[in-house]
């Protein structure tokens, strides 16, 4: 074997990791799972069994390492495999949300001259969680990796199984069409853009 | 050679490399290019108004979402009942 064979924890060392290292990270998990399920129900279950994998495979986890990418690693894996199929939400919104990105030149220019960062620090919790929420999954995912609980790229690179260069650019992709939704709500709520100015 | 001195009046009203510039200001603030990103970024929003806005927008963004986007209160009994499972299996 290449890899180096570490010994298993005995009964103590993964009740010390699973709740020293793995039950703090919980509140991030579950807010993680509401967003990707939009269901309370869901979400308990995918964090359920996000650690009940994670106690099945405590002896994969090496102590010292990070413990929070390693959860959302399994999170994730979770979602996708068994909760993504029997989502409500039909695959072809998703679609269409790319197919509209891919087909607008314009995207950066758009978004960044009507929005202000003013109207921004005046919307209300409700306006920022329901953009954020109208994202495709994987756009959604990137945002809440990255803004919300702070990973670095090459963490979200492990998370996803994607390489660093395209954790990068669908970030960049994410936070446009983020700005094009807020730009939404900050027109509808009569905000100040420059769109409106102009005219 | 270009003046390096512009006050923030002086800054340029086009980006000449818009999608470009704004992706490097996104992993500067996402802290991706370390002490070289301070520089950079230092640079451009002397220089370059598109980029000084955009900065600030982001920075507003991301400044909400953490604030407003992590609150998701967590089921009561979760927590204990994840703790119970394990038990169990033990």
């Amino acid at each position: 074997m290449s890899e180096v064979q570490r010994r298993k924890y005995s009964q103590e060392e993964k009740s010390a990791v699973f709740d020293g290292e793995f039950m703090p990270h919980i509140d991030s998990m579950y807010n993680f799972a509401f967003r990707l399920t939009f269901d309370e129900d869901d979400a308990k279950d995918l964090v359920q069994d996000t650690y009940m994998k994670a106690f099945r495979f405590i002896n994969s986890f090496e102590q010292g390492t990070n413990a929070k990418a390693w959860l959302f690693r399994i999170l994730k894996n979770s979602f996708i495999n068994e909760y993504r199929r029997k989502s409500k939400q039909p695959a072809k919104v998703d679609y269409q949300e790319v197919e509209t990105f891919y087909n607008s030149d314009d995207v950066d220019y758009q978004s960044t001259t009507d929005l202000r960062a003013e109207s921004v620090k005046d919307m209300l919790g409700d306006e920022i969680s329901n953009a954020l929420n109208a994202l495709a999954v994987d756009f959604r995912t990137v945002i809440i990796l990255a803004d919300l609980e702070g990973f670095t790229y090459e963490e979200m690179a492990k998370i996803l199984d994607i390489p660093i260069g395209t954790v990068r650019s669908r970030l960049h992709r994410a936070r446009n069409l983020l700005k094009d939704k807020l730009k939404g709500y900050a027109q509808s709520m009569g905000y100040n853009t420059d769109e409106e100015e102009e005219e | 050679m270009e003046n390096t001195d512009l006050s923030s009046g002086e800054r340029k009203l086009q980006c000449s490399d818009v999608s470009k510039c704004f992706q490097l200001l996104e992993s500067i603030l996402d802290g991706e290019l370390g002490e070289e990103g301070k520089e950079l970024l230092k640079q451009k929003l002397d220089k370059c108004q598109p980029c000084f806005e955009h900065f600030h927008l982001e920075q507003a963004i991301r400044e909400v979402l953490k604030t407003k986007c992590t609150k998701q209160p967590l089921p009561e009994k979760l927590a204990d009942s994840i703790r119970q499972m394990i038990q169990d299996v033990r």
